[in-house]
Order: C-alpha cells, then structure tokens, then sequence
C-alpha cells in the first residue's frame, strides 16, 4: 500500500477525470436511467448495467446485468490468509461489498442491510466483505472483524494490487482520503452491492441507501425452484 | 425501536431546566448585543438519537440524531462529547461526482431556523473515537451536544441495530 498521501488535487483530478469519461461514454449509470444506450463494446459491470437497465427500464435504485453475465473474479485472501476463488462458492447466492473495517458510517449501514437478506432468505446465502484498505486490513484484522457479523461473512483482502485489479474488474473505485480526524484516513469508495446467483453469474447491483426488501425479491427470482 | 413518545417527554423534561437557564443568559447576552434575541437555546430539541453497535472498541462507532429548531434563527452544532469515547467528531459522508463515497470531519452542521438537521447514515453523523467500552445493543450513552448559539443539550442515546 502506498502510505505517501495522496493529494487532494489529485484525487480531484482523477475523480473529475473519472466522470468525464462516464458522462463521454455515455454509460453513467444515472444517464442509464433516461438515456438511450450508445451501445459499443463495454467491459465494466456498471457500463454493462447501464446498457441493460436502458433496454429495460429498472426500477429505481437497481441495475440488472445481462442474465448470462458471469461474475467477475475475486482471487484474493481470505480472513484466514487462505488463497481464495468466487467458484467456491459454487451453488449459493453471494453478496458482494467492498469497504474496509474502519468505515464507521456507510459500511456498517450497508452490513445492517446485508444481515436482513442473510437472515430473511430462506436458503443459505453468502456475504463477501473485500477491503479497499488492505493497510490496515490485513487477514488477522477481517477475522476480529468479522466476529461481530453472521458466520456468512467472508472477509477478503490481498496485495494492493490485487485488490486494485479485483476492484476494476467488477467497477468499484476508491482512494485513500487524508483527513484531520482523529481516526485516521478515511477511504473514499463506490458502496454497491453485488448479487451474485447460485450459478455465479453477477445478477445485479444496488446503490447505497438499497433496503433488504428489493435485494430480497431479486434473490428469490434468480433462485431456481 | 426508536425512541418511545414517553421517554422523549422524560428527557425533554430533564432539559427544560438547562433550556430555560440558557434562554435567561441568552436573553442577557441579547440585552447587550446586536443580536437578534430570537436565538433562543430552549428552541432547539432532539429527536430519534440512536448509536450503531460498535465492532470492538478499535473502530470508531457512530451516532445519528435529529435537531430540530423551533426558534427563530438558525443555529448550528460545532461539536460534541461523550463519556463513552475519548473524542466525538462531526463527519459527513457524501457522494462525488465518480459515485464514491466519501466521508470527512465537519466544523459545523447548519441547524436552519423552522427546519431540522439530520444526521443520518450515508449523510451526517457523530462519530465516537477511542470507546471506551463496545456499543451494544440495548446500552445507552450520553452525549453532549455543542451548538454556536444554544446553550449544550446532553442526550441519552439508546444503542440499537441500524
């Protein structure tokens, strides 16, 4: 992990950067809503999302993926140090954030709502936790971490790479913030959850604020009977 | 789960005292201001206090409330405190333009007048640092709230699932 700061210009840059070339592509998901795809080759989830959402209207606060999506990697480890693959997860529903433990706000709002799903689903469901701050979030930290959460919980971190590389893929970014507080930096990062199903392709992924009862009802319609 | 009509009235009661001792010193300080004497500091009330279950004690918990102000002029909190934690920061978590989120300390959360400020997950909150003991569910902690102009109004938050 790199520990020089990162400059507040910087990160400025790359995130105004990083919205030009959404709004260029024409692929921003809140575009997606009422604009007309561009169509063109994509690769990301959220551009992916975006074309299908604009050929059928979603509602509100979920994107779905092409049915034949598979999910993309998550070759990272575990929260035992264990080498770990999403295909192990073969047969169940996964649910999939990226955040970091030392989120006091969003994240632990964001678990609250994945322990609904866990606990209302009826069939066992899985959570995947990957950290944005592999720093501070070693294996050891997600294993006290993940003590306070359902045994459904995975706790997922690597080399910085690694995760960099694991979070492009499936269309999270983030960046470390450097703050006055007394807590420490802080990591800025994209919030959606993943539901991946059982046959481990990506189904759909649901803003910040998304309340169990509509990640819930997309569960049950990718469950076979 | 959030906090019963009843329990709401017993606080109320419990800082009607102070209220009303800081809408004397307020009304003093007007007689010798410029300032509007509007600002009353027994306009301001809280609502829905709630604490999230801290993981541990090495991660920061969080606080969310409402203040509401029924005075005449806008207020602000600037700070807070708690014997539960060795420092209470405001912090706002806000979305940029690429969709992440993002959360930073705050000096001051704008109370506007007639209105309500709310602290809520995803937006403002306070967050307690260096806790003392973990957050658990079906505890309570005090809090102390600072305003720019009200006189502080400690509330006793219940800490429940969020």
């Amino acid at each position: 992990m790199n520990r020089t700061p990162i400059p507040l210009k910087l990160v400025a840059a790359l995130a105004l950067g990083l919205a030009a070339g959404l709004l260029t592509a024409g692929c921003s998901l809140r575009q997606a809503a009422d604009a007309a795809p561009t169509g063109g080759p994509t690769s990301s989830p959220a551009a992916a999302a975006a074309s299908a959402s604009a050929s059928s209207p979603a509602p509100a606060g979920r994107f779905d993926y092409p049915a034949a999506a598979p999910a993309p990697r998550l070759d990272l480890v575990d929260q035992d140090g264990r080498p770990f693959e999403l295909a192990s997860l073969s047969g169940t529903p996964v649910l999939v954030y990226f955040g970091y433990t030392h989120c006091p706000d969003v994240c632990p709002a964001t678990v609250g709502v994945l322990n609904q799903v866990i606990g209302r689903a009826g069939i066992p469901v899985r959570a995947i936790i990957v950290t944005v701050d592999p720093e501070r979030d070693t294996p050891a930290a997600l294993k006290e971490y993940l003590v306070y959460l359902p045994p459904a919980y995975i706790g997922l971190t690597g080399a910085a790479t690694a995760i960099r590389t694991a979070a492009d893929a499936w269309g999270v970014t983030y960046a470390r913030i450097d703050t006055s507080s007394a807590s420490g930096y802080a990591m800025a990062h994209t919030a959606e959850v993943y539901l991946v199903d059982a046959a481990g392709r990506l189904r759909a992924h649901y803003p910040f604020g998304t309340e169990a009862p509509a990640i819930l009802a997309d569960l049950a319609r990718f469950t076979p009977r | 789960m959030f906090r019963t009509r009843s329990q709401r009235t017993a606080v109320g009661i419990r800082h009607a005292g102070a209220a009303a001792l800081a809408i004397v010193l307020v009304t003093l300080l007007a007689a010798c201001s410029s300032a509007s004497p509007s600002a009353a500091a027994g306009g301001l009330e809280i609502k829905e206090a709630w604490a999230r279950p801290s993981m541990g004690m090495d991660r920061a918990g969080a606080v969310y409330l409402e203040i509401h102000n029924e005075g005449g002029g806008e207020d602000a909190l600037i700070g807070a405190s708690s014997p539960a934690a060795e420092t209470a920061e405001l912090h706002e978590t806000s979305e940029g333009a690429s969709g992440m989120m993002a959360m930073k300390p705050v000096s001051r959360i704008p109370v506007p007048a007639g209105d309500h400020a709310k602290l809520e997950p995803g937006g403002f909150h306070i967050m307690l640092i260096g806790l003392k003991a973990p957050l658990e569910v079906g505890s309570t902690i005090e809090i102390t709230l600072r305003f720019e102009k009200a006189a502080p109004i400690t509330v006793t938050v219940p800490v429940k699932a969020g």
